[in-house]
């Protein structure tokens, strides 16, 4: 199954650039449709079954997509969508390890990323440095 | 080849190597063969710079004398020796027994100098320079000299520098290296010596022990214990305590640095480390408050030791066995992440957010008047600034440093810091110590006044329970009644006052508890008075404080509104304090403990914020004598702790009482408006106004004897009582 997805990554990963916002949009969509199927190999692969459910690894690229969506040049979307699938073609083709995972997409960058931490928009910057670390 | 040739070539390295056989016998090294007194006058040299930056004081100008180092003339004061006039002409003489703080003994030869006109080579630092007087300390004489002084040294020295804590940095090491001979010629079996049991902090192997006395000197001149002695002759020679017995002195640990060899190292710091592994810091101690200065050495996150470091106004070169073994207290018990006690009474590890917003609400939920903030005895001025401005927004100003008492006089500054300084006690004739035992107290200013007894034969009177002194004192009386006496000139210690020329009095912080407080201070005014303590030139009014919070928290004005708040209060803000009395807080009182140890106040808490100790912050404190100096971070803090400035400024956003700093730069510039002199880095700012502008006290003294204010030496704060090595040393070396 992990073979079959890294062929199908190596098809994808020929493209020219996108003509159109619109183009690139579609773009985006099957690089997610091609992501949500590698799931269950990564699943496979990382033995992530005990940490994590399929659903979440899924919102997971969701909101690494969320994060980017403000952008409207295609030129920038398809360097995004590069990297996307580089990073996707890493992971199918195991050139990561467990942890690297589980850091990236399952905790997160600070602790938990199920957290959706401090969404208090007063707070000033030494507060959120202040629950960050204590070095700032 | 003939036989002949083959037998010939055979015999002849043979014979060479024998000849180098003859000759190694004589001498180790072929261009000292003919150690020739040197007669031809040097070369003009370039000046030299005395070394380490020594400047020389000439108290009389015509007491000067010239001597030549090396052909280069230099102006030294009448009286210094050999070895201190070749330290200001830049040469640096090596030497195992000589010490600048300790009698000179002479015995290890190693800082032998040739003399012109001398027939041997001289032992430099027994030796007075002389006018004119012509020293050669590069000369192929005193290279022989200490080269056989060297050999001599090794002969029964193990050769286990390996295994050796001293490794890297033992005078011994360096100095083979520098000047001994690259090979012995010793065969015979070395001598061995049964090691000491000198207590939990120093380790003897004394094996290593090259006789050189420093130990035995440091102990009856410095530390005034007559534990250490040598014992035998030749080479039966040892060091010891005679009886067995540990050595009971409070600077113990000094022994380990003033020991050139591996003889004596720390017991707690053995094999743990190698010196050249280490990263040092150079910070300031905050177990007493006299702000010794010491070396953090650190690797990675954990604290390896601590050693002093040079500061001529407060411990010279010593540090005491608290401030040097307390490390190990900075491992244990600390509070890692901010905790919320839960309805079962146990705590729960919960977020920063989640903490703070706790706190936040139940301090809107208090009266102003309810509400009581203390700082404990380690805390910094930045931290306690930040403490007061919080606590005023919120409406309250019962906020106040443990250990300055309920009613703490913080208007006149003499009225609390040490007048006459920690150097300047040296200066003094006379003592008067009242409520104060300064060996627990403050180690370093108890050897300071014992400095000063040995060297200018000061008188010492005491008032108080009784306590061992290492220097002869006089017990006048217990209580405030012998002041009393004192102050309206009925004791007979009245005439030693009235005829010292420059009389000191120190006045313990353990006074600052009692409800009679004034009323003692009044006395020991009146005191001050009569017995011309006071006079422009000459300031001896001292108080000795007992921690490294105090003499900032009264720079702040950290002074409650009432001495009763803790009865009322229903939110109590501890920032590190441990030692408050908590018993009348009532029961549904809030309390949120700040700190980084999980020590007396966390049994009390609701709440527990964990914050960085000294080692790991920077942080401003203010010593006994006013003297203000700054800690810098050695290690990182442990595990989610905050600095602790920083905790009240987060605290005071989720409150809606932001402060308005940001920055340890930004709360210094607050700290500006309030007492500048706390930004003016090891600089001692003295008080300006004496205590004459008092108004008249209106107490009695009671007749309560004064109490002893610190019980146990070696555990008086959180990290100290944390320490396993303080609690070994509190175990075998306090006396029962």
């Amino acid at each position: 199954m992990a073979t079959a997805t890294a062929q199908a990554l190596r098809v994808m990963k020929v493209s020219g650039n996108s003509r159109s916002v619109e183009e690139a949009r579609a773009r985006v969509f099957d690089f997610f449709k091609l992501a949500c199927r590698s799931l269950p190999a990564v699943m496979d692969i990382y033995n992530l079954d005990d940490v994590v459910t399929k659903s979440q690894l899924r919102s997971a690229i969701t909101s690494q997509i969320r994060k980017n969506s403000h952008i409207t040049n295609a030129k920038v979307i398809d360097m995004l969508l590069f990297k996307g699938m580089e990073e996707l073609g890493n992971i199918v083709e195991h050139h990561k390890q467990r942890h690297h995972i589980i850091g990236q997409y399952i905790l997160g960058k600070d602790g938990t990323l199920h957290d959706s931490s401090i969404k208090d928009p007063g707070t000033s910057d030494f507060l959120k440095n202040f629950y960050s670390g204590n070095y700032f | 080849m003939g036989l002949g040739l083959l037998a010939s070539r055979l015999i002849r390295p043979q014979k060479t190597a024998a000849r180098n056989l003859l000759l190694r016998s004589i001498v180790t090294k072929p261009e000292l063969q003919s150690a020739e007194p040197a007669t031809t006058p040097q070369p003009d040299l370039p000046p030299r710079t005395p070394l380490a930056g020594a400047r020389v004081h000439f108290p009389n100008p015509d007491d000067a004398i010239e001597v030549f180092v090396d052909g280069y003339p230099v102006k030294i004061p009448k009286g210094m020796t050999v070895l201190q006039a070749c330290e200001v002409a830049g040469v640096d003489i090596p030497r195992f027994c000589y010490h600048s703080r300790l009698s000179i003994a002479g015995n290890c030869r190693m800082c032998l100098v040739e003399v012109e006109k001398s027939p041997k080579p001289v032992a430099s630092c027994a030796m007075p320079a002389l006018p004119g007087m012509k020293i050669k300390t590069d000369t192929p004489v005193a290279k022989k000299a200490r080269e056989g002084v060297m050999e001599f040294l090794l002969m029964n020295h193990p050769l286990d520098c390996p295994i050796c804590d001293q490794g890297g940095e033992c005078d011994l090491q360096d100095q083979s290296m520098a000047f001994g001979s690259d090979r012995g010629r010793f065969t015979e079996v070395k001598r061995s010596v049964v090691d000491k049991n000198l207590g939990p902090l120093v380790k003897t192997v004394m094996t290593r022990c090259i006789q050189c006395t420093r130990c035995v000197r440091f102990a009856t001149e410095v530390a005034g214990v007559q534990d250490l002695g040598m014992l035998g002759r030749g080479s039966g020679e040892e060091i010891g305590t005679y009886v067995e017995k540990l050595m009971t002195s409070e600077l113990s640990g000094n022994v380990i640095d003033i020991c050139p060899v591996g003889a004596l190292t720390s017991k707690p710091f053995a094999f743990k480390a190698r010196n050249w592994e280490l990263k040092g810091t150079e910070t300031i101690d905050v177990t007493d408050a006299v702000g010794s200065n010491i070396r953090i050495d650190s690797r990675g996150p954990e604290v390896m030791r601590i050693t002093p470091r040079l500061n001529e106004d407060i411990n010279e070169e010593w540090i005491s066995d608290k401030t040097r073994f307390c490390y190990d207290g900075l491992k244990r018990q600390r509070l890692n992440d901010p905790m919320i006690r839960g309805a079962d009474g146990r705590f729960k590890a919960v977020s920063w957010h989640d903490v703070l917003a706790v706190v936040a609400e139940i301090a809107h939920q208090v009266k102003p008047e309810e509400m009581v903030g203390i700082a404990g005895k380690l805390s910094d001025a930045e931290s306690m600034m930040a403490l007061k401005d919080f606590l005023n927004k919120m409406g309250s100003n019962n906020v106040w440093c443990e250990g300055n008492g309920p009613s703490p006089n913080a208007d006149l500054r003499s009225g609390y810091i040490m007048n006459t300084g920690i150097n300047g006690l040296e200066n003094a004739d006379v003592f008067l110590l009242v409520g104060t035992q300064p060996r627990v107290e403050a180690a370093m200013v108890n050897a300071r006044i014992r400095k000063t007894v040995r060297g200018s034969n000061a008188k010492v009177a005491y008032v108080g329970p009784p306590t061992e002194f290492n220097y002869d004192c006089e017990h006048l009386g217990t209580g405030p009644e012998t002041l009393t006496e004192i102050a309206e000139g009925r004791h007979s210690f009245c005439s030693t006052l009235s005829n010292a020329k420059n009389p000191a009095i120190i006045v313990g912080a353990g006074l600052f508890e009692r409800s009679d407080k004034d009323a003692i201070f009044s006395a020991v005014e009146a005191i001050a008075k009569n017995g011309n303590v006071v006079r422009p030139d000459w300031n001896g009014f001292n108080v000795l404080l007992l921690n490294a919070a105090q003499a900032a928290a009264l720079d702040l004005g950290l002074v409650p509104e009432s001495s009763q708040s803790i009865e009322s209060a229903k939110f109590v803000y501890l920032m590190g304090a441990d030692d408050v009395d908590l018993e009348k807080l009532p029961n549904d009182a809030f309390v949120v403990y700040q700190g980084h140890h999980g020590d007396r106040g966390v049994y009390r808490a609701n709440v527990v914020l964990p914050a960085s100790a000294f080692s790991e912050k920077e942080g401003t404190y203010e010593n006994t004598e006013g003297c203000t100096q700054q800690t810098l971070p050695a290690v990182p803090t442990v595990g989610d702790a905050r600095d602790d400035w920083k905790i009240i400024r987060a605290l005071s956003e989720v409150a809606g009482v932001k402060l308005p700093y940001d920055t340890v730069g930004a709360i210094r510039s607050r700290i500006k408006t309030v007492a500048p002199n706390l930004l003016s880095v090891e600089e001692r700012e003295p008080a300006t106004f004496w205590a004459s502008l008092k108004p008249d006290a209106t107490q009695k003294v009671s007749s309560t004897p004064f109490k002893v204010a610190i019980e146990n030496f070696y555990m008086t704060d959180s990290i100290t009582r944390a320490s396993k090595i303080m609690a070994q040393c509190s175990a075998l070396l306090l006396k029962k």
